[in-house]
Parts: C-alpha cells; structure tokens; sequence
C-alpha cells in the first residue's frame, strides 16, 4: 500500500511540476499578498478536478465540456493577465518607460 | 473604612471618553492591519478567483489521472487518490512559496509584467489547445 501511494504521490508531483496550474499559481502568489488564499484555493481546486476526473472515470469529456471549460479558463488567464500588465504599466512615479507596455517592435 | 473614590471613576471614564471616543470609534484596537493595499482584495476573493482559474484550467487535465486511477488495478482508487491528492497540494504549495520567493527577489512592477506576459501566454496557448480540440483544423490547401 505504502509503495502504490509512494508511487502515484511521485508519478502526480513530478507530471505536475512546470505545469501551466503551477506557472498559473507562482504568477497569483507572486502579486498577490494574500498566499494562503492562494494556496487553499488552488490545493482546493486541485483535489476537487482530480475528483471530479476520478468520478467520471475516462469517460469525462462525455460527461463535461472539457474543452468549453477550458476555453473560459483560457478567458481568465487572459483577463487577470492583462490586468498584471496594466497595472504593472501604470504611471505612478516613473513614465519614463511607457514604450515597454505595448511591445512595438523595433527594427 | 477608605471609602472608594467615587468620583474618581466617573470623572476618569468622562475624561477617557472624552479624550479617546473618536480613537475608540474609528479604530478598532482588534483590527491590527487594515489591508496594506487596495488590489489585495479580500481573503474570500483571491480564495475564490484563485479556485475557480485553477479548476477549471486543471479540469481537461485530469483524464490523465482518471486513466492512471482506472489503470491501477491494484483495486485501491483510495490509495492512489490520496497519493495524487498529496501531490497536487504539494505541487502548489510549491508554486505559492516559488511565488513569495520571486516577489522578494523580483521589484514588484518587473513582477506583475512578467507575470502578465505568462499568463497571457498560457491563456494564448491553453484557448488554442481547447479550439483546436473544438473545431480540428484540417489541412486544406489555401485557396
């Protein structure tokens, strides 16, 4: 038992590692002053879409829109990604720089 | 025999009301911090945003693990959702302290773009993956 719970523990760590939920959480608890909330949230949601996928077996896609939903994820990383960039953007003191917030290219 | 100064009390809770009702009004002493700044939100809402972009993104993922649940025919699916469970909370327990390192090291501003452009770029890659599972390009020639 110890050995079937060794494995799947090091097989799900190791798949997860360098995934886009983690990319995902870095960016979050990075800007965000708040990473216990972060940190419940996603160890919650995690364990809540492992359960869901388990319940539904193989057959998920049947059962869900997988990609729909992903599709409205793909929404999310967007919006809260271009809400980083202008408010990294934002003059406060310094608007010396402005030219790096629309990356015009440079010939 | 020392009678209790009675005046004493009323007076000092006038002169302490007096001098500290507008302090005890607006500042509660059991509020140490209020929150340092205003796009902190609140715990309940970087609680739910956080969940709700991490599950639906994870979602499609977890066929992987369905396959590994149903492949492990060792007929303990207890064992090995604990096991995945584990992982998982680890793996972004992982990301939020990689998340706290990066804002000690990183200028706040430098962070938020660089954060920005990733999750624009997973946001790119991960809508292209879903439509291209939605409507399969197929490799007709251009006209």
């Amino acid at each position: 038992m110890f050995a079937l719970l060794a494995s799947t523990f090091v097989t799900v760590f190791l798949a997860e590692l360098g995934d886009k939920t983690q990319l995902a959480i870095v960016s979050i608890s990075g800007t965000s002053s708040r990473p216990g909330a972060v940190f419940a949230g996603s160890a919650v949601a995690l364990v809540l879409a492992s359960l869901v996928g388990a319940a539904a077996g193989g057959s998920l896609s049947s059962v869900i829109p997988t990609d729909a939903l992903q599709l409205a994820a793909s929404v999310g990383f967007l919006v809260i990604g271009t809400r980083l960039i202008l408010s990294s953007s934002r003059p406060i003191e310094e608007t010396d720089n402005a030219d790096a917030a629309d990356g015009n290219p440079n010939p | 025999m020392t009678p209790p100064p009675e005046c004493d009390p009323a007076e000092a809770a006038e002169l302490a009301g007096a001098a500290r009702s507008p302090e005890q009004a607006e500042a509660e002493p059991s509020d140490p911090a209020p929150a340092p700044t205003s796009r902190a939100g609140s715990w309940g809402a970087v609680f739910l945003s956080t969940a709700t972009t991490v599950f639906l993104a994870e979602l499609g993922d977890k066929t992987q693990l369905a396959a590994l649940l149903l492949s492990a025919e060792s007929g303990r699916p207890a064992v090995v959702f604990l096991g995945a469970s584990l992982a998982l909370i680890c793996s972004s327990l992982v990301g939020v302290l990689l998340g706290r390192w990066l804002s000690t090291v990183m200028e706040p501003r430098q962070l938020e773009k660089a954060a920005g452009i990733l999750m624009v770029a997973l946001g790119l890659w991960l809508g292209r993956q879903a439509m291209l599972h939605l409507a399969p390009l197929s490799h007709q020639p251009l006209p």
